[in-house]
């Protein structure tokens, strides 16, 4: 009797956290449903229901299609070198054959920019890049481009760019992650696949990466869920638009425009949330289920 | 003799480190870069790519504060916000964590596997939601809106829990008990000292998370005297500085250095701190 008093103390201890939430986590995602139902404006005024009517005039848009579509190409691009590169790099890192020195400078130093703050990472690259940056500056001067270029006004180095700077920014988390899951697995495995002669390539597709799967599947998932909500590094790299020509326009830049448009239609907006949040639920879930272990 | 295995990861290694040296060139130039333009004037920029400090610093604070940017005040916005925000996420969230791993209560795996699935839910989708709802309780362009939400955060618990699973001991909690300490009093007396690395580590990602975050305050917060950090980066953006390169460099290196510093004290925190709050599902 008094142990099953005792118990209850968990619910005391989880209740601040579960009224935070219902306030500041729930609720919102209910309002932001709801209003997606609305013609809600931030200049006040009546609100009516239209049912679907936001929706269906996000599809009958070229411009939400686009900035799905580029989130994706955005998202995608910068995922294959990102697990690609780490992967690599962790299993170096972790060979024995190799005998690497120094693993754990190199692995801090290339997690730096992880830590940075987005917002200024954009910044700073917009200056880089910018017609009297270091970078035109250097290829002029090194003979590679005869003259200065306008590297931001062309569409496909400026998706470019941002693909690169999600590289950059999370290539070191990932080896911290990948390196992290290899180290749990047990070395006698290897010793065994060794004496039984197998190759080291063989080792990696038949030991480590199939017990690698369940941080593979945090990589991936946590990579998307954060991708399709990427906001700061391309709307602060060029006019906060998307431009040039829309090329990097993504979800999240999409819905801040009509939040902020000249008449604040959050209706619109809480339906690309809805919209980008359900697609992100699925698309999670999805490779959960498939990449489940199967008993 | 060398046989031809040795010889091969001998070239091997020597291809390796190579490659860890371009991809080490890419990771820091551009940091560089930052750092260095920050104490160049604007004409030591225009005149060429330099990778050695000089000495304009103090020129470039002046031209900042000239054009009416207040870097010292969006400075202290951001530090006040980033360490609220973190106490808050520290506190509650080793609390929700102990609720859940010391107690037995009915619904208890629920709830730990609900934790799992909002820390991967994208709930920054709901921020127009959130901000109007915010604008009806009379809390937008206030800090509180950025600040309090941080007591549900689900990461924090995430970690608190795996961290609180490898330390906690129950003879600890029960000699406590027999010497009749209330449960909040073995929370707080007994098992945060034990908890101290795990709770620094989750304070450093709560910090840098709220340090860096510019879409919901870029969104919450509409006076200047409230802009964080990353909301005066967006208006160094403008084109009030757009030939003022060293005052700009200046501004985003102001952003950056207090993590990097951070970073140089806690290294071993972070990297661990990543690795921990994954493994083991």
């Amino acid at each position: 009797m008094v142990k099953f008093k005792r118990d209850h103390y968990g619910y005391i201890f989880i209740a601040p956290f579960i009224i935070a939430f219902l306030i500041f986590g729930l609720y919102p995602v209910y309002n932001t449903f709801y209003l997606s139902f609305t013609d809600t404006t931030l200049l006040g005024g009546d609100a009516n229901f239209v049912g679907l009517t936001n929706f269906t005039r996000l599809f009958a848009d070229n411009v939400f299609m686009k900035a799905v579509k580029n989130t994706w190409i955005i998202w995608i691009l910068n995922f294959i070198p990102q697990i690609g590169i780490a992967m690599l790099l962790a299993v170096w890192f972790t060979s024995l054959r190799l005998r690497l020195k120094g693993v754990g400078v190199w692995r801090a130093l290339f997690f730096l920019p992880n830590l940075l703050m987005p917002a200024a990472i954009a910044a700073l690259f917009f200056s880089l890049f910018s017609f009297y940056g270091p970078v035109n500056q250097f290829l002029v001067r090194a003979g590679i481009l005869p003259e200065a270029m306008q590297f931001l006004q062309n569409q496909t180095i400026a998706r470019g760019l941002v693909i690169f700077i999600q590289w950059w920014m999370w290539f070191g988390a990932t080896i911290i992650l990948l390196m992290a899951g290899m180290t749990a697995i047990p070395t006698a495995l290897y010793e065994s696949a060794m004496i039984d002669g197998a190759n080291e390539r063989q080792m990696l597709w038949r030991i480590t990466i199939p017990l690698l799967k369940p941080i593979l599947i945090f990589v991936f998932v946590t990579s998307l869920v954060g991708g399709m909500q990427i906001f700061d590094i391309p709307y602060l790299l060029t006019d906060g638009r998307g431009s040039p020509a829309g090329s990097i326009m993504t979800n999240n830049i999409l819905m801040y425009l009509k939040f902020s448009s000249s008449k604040g239609h959050i209706g619109a907006a809480s339906a690309v949330g809805v919209l980008v949040f359900i697609m992100t639920c699925i698309c999670a879930f999805g490779i959960f289920y498939f990449l489940r272990e199967k008993k | 003799m060398l046989t031809h295995y040795k010889l091969n990861t001998i070239v091997l290694r020597g291809l390796v480190y190579l490659l860890l040296f371009i991809l080490l060139v890419i990771t820091i130039v551009p940091i560089w870069l930052l750092l260095v333009n920050a104490t160049r004037s604007t004409t030591e920029i225009q005149q060429g790519v330099g990778f050695l400090p000089s000495s304009h610093l103090v020129e470039n604070y002046g031209i900042l504060q000239g054009k009416g940017l207040n870097l010292w005040r969006g400075f202290l916005n951001s530090l006040f916000v980033a360490v609220a925000s973190t106490v808050l996420t520290v506190y509650f969230g080793l609390m929700t964590a102990y609720g859940i791993v010391v107690y037995n209560f009915k619904g208890k795996y629920l709830f730990s596997n609900f934790i799992i699935i909002l820390v991967l839910i994208p709930m920054q989708l709901s921020i127009v939601g959130f901000y109007q709802y915010m604008s009806v309780l009379g809390l937008t362009d206030n800090f509180a809106s950025l600040i309090l939400p941080t007591i549900a955060a689900a990461g924090s618990v995430f970690f608190g829990k795996q961290y609180l699973e490898s330390v906690i001991i129950k003879d600890l909690i029960d000699a406590g008990r027999v010497d009749g300490a209330s449960e909040f009093s073995i929370f707080h007396r007994i098992m945060m000292p034990i908890a101290i690395p795990g709770a620094v580590t989750m304070g450093i990602f709560a910090f840098i998370a709220s340090w860096n975050n510019f879409f919901n305050a870029f969104i919450l917060i509409s006076s200047i005297e409230k802009y964080t950090l990353p909301m005066l980066v967006q208006t160094l953006r403008g084109d009030v500085y757009r030939t003022e390169y060293g005052a700009i460099y200046l501004g985003l290196a102001v952003t950056i250095v207090p993590i990097i510093i951070i970073y140089l004290i806690f290294s071993r925190y972070i990297v661990s701190g990543i690795a921990m709050g994954s493994v083991k599902e």
